[in-house]
């Protein structure tokens, strides 16, 4: 099976200065992988990358069969979907609706594909009921929402979101997490920069961590986020859900809300029973 | 001392039917770190923005009741790219922006550019250019601008929002620092999981009206986690179905649970 | 070129269209437009078009000629369209010159300069910064324009095709450019308001521009030889 991403060696600099230095992954369909790291450690350079936005200068990355140097960003959105920060700036039609359907549209599938494509995407996160709205009446958090939808809309094999929750509350985020698990299922492999590691447990199953542009982590997320000591030097700190796991020994080390809270309810249960 | 008190205030922006804000009393003292918490849409901003004196006075609309300032507020407002000058080429330029606006002597904002420098661990980025930063980086910078300008009342709506781990621990701590310091600080943030250690007081604000106010402890109580307001831990132990009251904070929950 | 006060270059990037208004065409025209493009080429310290400053050197320069022309050329089409081409020339020259004059001037000074200049001089700190946001405006709106493109292309925007794809893509462009910029602006307000910009301050100078007399002269120099020909022009028969 042809891995949805992958990168071997990859090294890239802006000018004189490194960025990345011999990068090398590769992300299998329907794979949730977490792209963590300080800030400046070389996340968002990498996600340009994987977009055709920047050609490695040592390296190759493939996504899918295609060798991102003989591609264009607009050739790639066939198989990458990409959110960067500020993509709320993209959006420009006369209703949310009409964003959404603008990518879909730009690739040339057919109105009634576009029509379908636009509607799952609008559902997935619960945007329908805005769907006739001018973007700019919404508030920046649902713009945001608007153009995550807008990716979705292409129905890439490759989803890659850098920070898709700043701005969002608890409600919206959830949101977020149910498209992406939702799409994974469906064989959809995501890439997400993210410093919402509490997100990142809730939504992805794999970390990658960069320091200072080189790969330093690569390993299941659940096992990397109890682990304070090892967390600390790479400037991340252990989301209080994984570090309660930790603390109270809680067994399986779980993670995830639903997964901590049933493993609390099950050992308390243990401990009344006499 | 009081630093910020509204009373009573009501807001409603311009050609806007409903108001942001209903019947908000609040107050502020020197030294003291209160937080607001709430949905988006909650008005919270509005309500900073009202302590700033930017509402209605620059953002028109009208203001029902009243708000009454002791100090020189600053407002550290959630985008940082928007709040740039646009003037400065260098980091050490933008954060004497606002000083040199007040008409310090030189010699004045050197001193507090420096000062804000080290209290937000920017030395090293003294001479780069804010067009290059990353968001977080920009954050920083922002903040320190706002300080260096010595504001009584410092007011900060979402300023962990572009933060990485390491930036929000400095930013945490420094708030702390400015409380020491007899400043007076109102901050809006969804970060709930910081606020036990960082907030003296807690408004928990829905559809513009004050719903309560308490310690942190109120991020612990069932109306708040059911609103999706508690923190992590007193969320995940009444999901577990546990009995109140909820731990806070891990070290709570580890206390509590031997 | 950027180590002279920014007066001096605000009297050349004035002076040069002004001269190219009054004197005689084509021939007046011509010198002007050939001095204006000439100094695109003079390395600048502001990052102005060329972005992040950091490049320096005749490629940046290049960036700066190039703007110059390509910014000018939609002109000379339409002048084409309604002159003869005499008249086309003449006017075509003049019009190269202020455009040529304003890029250069964006590229050369920085606007951080002006404002200390003018708050050296006198002038209150927001009618500086009103001139002054004029010339960052420039670079502000080209990083974002960039950024978006790149949403866009992301998204499948190709910038190939007919006439009617890229008018779409135009207003693919255009479109999210302006209404994103002018959403911020509210915002921006708010935050150079808490910075304590506002009217009737008199701001601290940070590090005026040194200016000398030389440059003193020279500026007048220009003036009185601008104000010489306009004279001239209207009191000298038979100039055109």
């Amino acid at each position: 099976m042809i891995p949805a991403l992958r990168l071997d060696d990859v090294s890239f600099s802006y000018g004189s200065v490194p960025a990345l230095e011999r990068v090398s992954f590769s992300v299998a369909p329907g794979e949730r992988v977490a792209l963590l790291g300080r800030n400046g450690a070389g996340k968002s350079t990498l996600v340009r990358l994987v977009a055709g936005l920047q050609r490695p200068d040592e390296g190759t990355l493939w996504v899918g069969d295609w060798d991102t140097r003989d591609c264009v960003p607009e050739q790639l959105a066939w198989r990458v979907g990409s959110v960067f920060q500020h993509a709320d700036q993209q959006l420009f039609a006369r209703t949310v609706r009409d964003d959404v359907s603008f990518g879909p549209r730009s690739l040339g599938v057919g109105e009634r594909e576009v029509e379908r494509r636009t509607a799952h995407a609008l559902e997935d996160l619960d945007l329908t009921a805005h769907a006739g709205h001018h973007p700019y009446d919404l508030p920046p958090a649902l713009r945001k929402l608007a153009a995550l939808a807008g990716a979705l809309a292409l129905e890439p094999a490759l989803l890659v979101l850098d920070e898709p929750t700043i701005g969002l509350d608890r409600a919206l985020r959830a949101r977020v997490t149910r498209a992406l698990l939702d799409r994974s299922a469906g064989s959809v492999a995501l890439l997400v920069i993210t410093h919402d590691l509490t997100f990142a447990a809730e939504s992805l199953e794999r970390g990658l961590v960069l320091d200072r542009g080189s790969l330093v982590c690569d390993e299941s997320l659940a096992g990397l986020l109890g682990d304070a000591t090892r967390l600390e030097p790479l400037g991340l700190a252990p989301p209080p859900l994984a570090a309660l796991s930790a603390a109270l020994d809680l067994p399986g080390r779980p993670v995830r809300e639903a997964e901590v809270a049933r493993e609390l309810a099950r050992v308390a249960r243990g401990r009344l029973a006499p | 001392m009081r630093s910020l008190l509204l009373d009573r205030a009501s807001f409603w922006y311009p050609a806007t039917e409903s108001p942001t804000l209903r019947d908000v009393s609040l107050d502020v003292a020197q030294g003291e770190v209160v937080a607001l918490v709430g949905a988006l849409g909650a008005g919270a901003s509005t309500l900073l923005l009202l302590a700033a004196d930017l509402a209605p006075r620059v953002t028109g609309g009208r203001l029902a009741g009243s708000v009454a300032r002791r100090d020189r507020s600053g407002i550290v407002l959630p985008t940082p790219w928007t709040q740039v000058s646009g003037m400065a080429f260098t980091v050490w330029d933008e954060i004497a922006f606002g000083p040199a606006n007040l008409a310090w002597p030189a010699h004045e904002i050197a001193r507090q550019v420096d000062r804000a420098l080290e209290q937000l661990q920017l030395a090293p980025l003294a001479s780069r250019d804010p067009a290059t930063l990353s968001g977080g980086e920009l954050q920083r910078v922002i903040i320190a601008a706002i300080l260096a300008m010595d504001p009584g009342l410092v007011l900060f709506d979402e300023p962990a929002a572009e933060l990485d781990a390491d930036g929000a621990g400095i930013l945490w701590r420094l708030i702390r620092l400015l409380a020491r310091e007899g400043k007076a600080v109102l901050l809006a943030t969804s970060a709930l999981d910081a606020l036990p250690d960082v907030a003296d007081r807690v408004v928990w604000l829905e559809g513009g009206a004050i719903r309560a106010v308490g310690t942190p402890d109120l991020l612990a109580d069932v109306a708040t986690c059911d609103a999706g307001l508690g923190t992590s831990i007193a969320t995940v132990w009444r999901a577990a179905g546990l009995p109140a009251p909820y731990p806070l904070t891990v070290a709570q929950a580890v206390r509590g649970w031997r | 070129m950027s180590r002279l006060h920014p007066y001096t270059l605000l009297a050349i990037a004035g002076a040069l269209p002004a001269f190219a208004w009054i004197l005689p065409a084509p021939s007046g025209g011509t010198w002007t437009a050939a001095v204006a493009l000439v100094l695109t080429l003079t390395p600048g310290e502001s990052p102005g078009l060329t972005g992040t400053g950091a490049s320096s050197g005749w490629r940046a320069r290049l960036i700066v000629l190039r703007t110059a022309v390509v910014t000018a050329a939609p002109f000379w089409l339409f002048l084409l369209l309604l002159h003869d081409v005499p008249t086309t020339i003449a006017i075509g020259l003049r019009i190269t010159t202020m455009v040529a004059s304003f890029v250069w001037l964006v590229a050369a000074l920085a606007p951080a300069r002006l404002v200390e200049a003018m708050v050296a001089s006198g002038w209150s700190a927001s009618v500086a910064y009103l001139l002054a946001a004029t010339l960052s405006a420039v670079p502000m709106l080209k990083a974002r324009a960039q950024r978006i493109v790149e949403a866009q292309r992301c998204r499948g925007l190709s910038p190939r095709g007919g006439v009617a794809a890229r008018m779409r893509a135009l207003r693919a462009l255009a479109l999210p450019l302006v209404l994103s910029a002018l959403h911020e602006v509210d915002e921006r307000a708010l935050a150079l308001e808490t910075r304590g910009l506002v009217p009737g301050i008199r701001r601290t100078p940070l590090a005026p521009p040194p200016d000398s007399a030389v440059e003193r002269a020279a500026r007048w120099v220009l003036l009185v030889a601008c104000l010489f020909a306009l004279v001239r022009r209207f009191t000298v028969p038979g100039v055109s």
